[in-house]
């Protein structure tokens, strides 16, 4: 019955031999309560190292919900909390000892809407930067360049680092963001559908930049947007009402899956 | 219902549709004069005060008033230097002491007490301290520090109306910080920040704005405070001296005690105090709509 424990796993490492398989963050039984709403319920999946999973599934079908785990920023409202087992490398994310701080440089997140602080572009890609390390000025200066960079923000800022970053259009803040994110080298950054706000050509830049960032990072990414979940995941997990349905990669969940609510959901029949 | 009314005109009979629109237009109508009659009373009586306050006031109005202190009773002359150098000194007390108290105690409702219920009790008791009679806010400070010190004293007059201007800063600090987006301060944790650094750094740099307007519309409001300072700062009718250990002359008790007395240069500083203190108020309320003018267009 259970979809999730249907697919072999052997499936996965078959169909991307040529992938890294290495598992980079293990979820295992993984329960999730706003106040006394369920809304995980024993969650068991894999992410791959250095590979886009997507997570796809109706409104409120607990996909955030999940990605909000990883970095434990559902913390911050006090009525929320996970049980179970987050793996990162080994070391369990849940465990109450953990420094939060030093879990979030590790784990870096991209929201819907961008989130510029109000200060310059400048210092926005340095507030992460300037949180653990006390950096001389010039290899400050060159670690926000190189974010920059990779965020493929530098050629449109390079000459207003100055000015304030919520003066970008949303495209752009987006993309500050992500340098943002990116600056702190974190292992894994976590996307909570960083386009919807977008329109297509802010988009389609966003999803080239996730591509490349995969040389580098493990990525997660939310989306509503199945034909974003086909071209830019190597893997998809579909979720319904606060269960993982279905994992797999993403060719063979989108050409072949196995469960009904999986087809009916990527064919358009329902969500 | 809009897209409905088509279909309702084509059903019913056209003389009911009018009658209909023929009621409403009368309700939109008394209920538009009912507006207008009201702007128009609540406008007069404030252009006539306004208009009063500027006939007379220009009157009293001269450079004199700057150099001269208040003058004795039945002495010719005089003017109100030592009572706007105590003004502006009692306010910078007040505002010096109110301004860190309600910006932290803002901040506290806002961002760390969000979900307390400690904060619920404390909001409740700042927006009852905010509406409180001030002649009780003079009389607490008069039990408090007046009574025990055995004078009235500039340090009083500066602490009743920090008290006044407290619950204004909390107010509006709390509310200007709620006003930030909540993934503001999701993306300040999600990259390491502490809830402290996520606060100074990004909370009150987005709300700066906003917070500084509200300490600049609660110096207008202790600008023109009068019966606080009445149990406390109380007056002094010599030039301002460095001790704050004693009665401090200002604007507000000057105008109270020289507009109730029957000498007429009295009277007329009286006027010209008035229209000073109404003048700053205004130019301080031009200011923070600047101030808060851009952010709110951003």
């Amino acid at each position: 019955m259970n979809a999730a424990s249907a697919i072999p796993t052997v499936d996965l490492t078959r169909n991307h031999a040529n992938e890294s398989g290495a598992v980079r963050i293990a979820v295992k039984g993984l329960n999730f309560y706003y106040g006394s709403f369920h809304g995980l319920k024993n969650v068991d999946i894999n992410f791959h190292d250095r590979q886009v999973t997507a997570l796809i599934g109706p409104s409120g079908c607990g996909k955030s919900t999940l990605l909000r785990c990883f970095n434990r920023i559902y913390s911050l409202y006090p009525e929320q909390r996970a049980e179970g087992q987050i793996l990162l490398d080994g070391q369990n994310v849940l465990d109450p000892a953990i420094d939060l701080n030093e879990l979030r440089s590790r784990i870096g997140m991209v929201f819907q809407k961008p989130t510029p602080f109000p200060m310059s572009i400048y210092d926005n890609v340095a507030f992460g930067l300037r949180l653990y390390e006390k950096l001389p000025k010039s290899e400050l200066d060159g670690r926000v360049e190189q974010a920059l960079r990779k965020a493929a923000l530098w050629d449109e800022v390079k000459d207003k680092l100055r000015q304030a970053g919520t003066g970008l259009s949303g495209g752009q803040q987006q993309r500050l963001c992500i340098a943002r994110t990116v600056a702190q080298s974190p292992e894994v950054i976590l996307f909570d559908e960083p386009t919807s706000a977008l329109d297509p050509i802010s988009t389609g830049r966003i999803e080239e930049l996730i591509e490349q960032l995969r040389d580098e990072f493990t990525i997660v990414i939310v989306t509503h947007n199945m034909q974003q979940a086909a071209r830019i995941s190597q893997f998809t997990a579909f979720m319904y009402l606060g269960e993982l349905i279905e994992f797999g990669p993403t060719n063979r969940m989108f050409m072949n899956p196995v469960e009904q609510r999986t087809q009916d959901y990527i064919t358009g029949r329902f969500g | 219902m809009d897209a409905s009314n088509p279909m309702t005109t084509a059903n019913a009979t056209p003389r009911r549709t009018g009658r209909v629109r023929s009621s409403r237009r009368v309700a939109d109508r008394v209920l538009r004069t009912a507006c207008l009659i009201a702007t128009i009373v609540g406008a007069v009586v404030l252009g006539s005060i306004l208009l009063m306050l500027i006939v007379q006031g220009v009157r009293g109005f001269t450079p004199g008033m700057f150099a001269h202190p208040t003058p004795g009773p039945g002495s010719e002359g005089g003017g109100i230097a030592n009572a706007i150098l105590g003004s502006l000194v009692l306010t910078g007390i007040g505002i010096t002491i109110a301004t860190p108290i309600g910006v932290m105690a803002g901040t506290y409702l806002a961002e760390y007490g969000r979900f307390s219920k400690i904060a619920g009790v404390i909001r409740f008791l700042n927006d009852i301290l905010l509406s409180a009679p001030s002649i009780l806010i003079g009389l607490f400070v008069y039990t408090l520090m007046v009574r025990p010190m055995g004078t009235y004293s500039g340090w009083a007059g500066g602490v009743a109306l920090a008290i006044i201007a407290v619950p204004v800063i909390v107010r509006t600090t709390e509310d200007m910080m709620r006003l930030v987006p909540g993934t503001l301060r999701e993306a300040g944790a999600a990259l390491g920040a502490p809830p402290s650094t996520v606060i100074i750094s990004v909370t009150w740099r987005a709300a700066s704005a906003g917070i500084v307007t509200g300490i600049i519309l609660a110096l207008a409001r202790i600008a023109g405070e009068t019966a606080p300072l009445l149990f406390t700062a109380l007056n002094n009718n010599s030039w301002f001296s460095p001790d704050l250990m004693g009665g401090v002359a200002n604007l507000p008790v000057m105008i109270y005690q020289f507009a109730l007395s029957p000498y007429p240069n009295w009277q007329s500083l009286a006027w010209a105090g008035a229209l000073l203190i109404t003048a700053t108020i205004l130019v301080l309320s031009i200011i923070a709509r600047l101030v808060i003018k851009p952010q709110m267009s951003r």
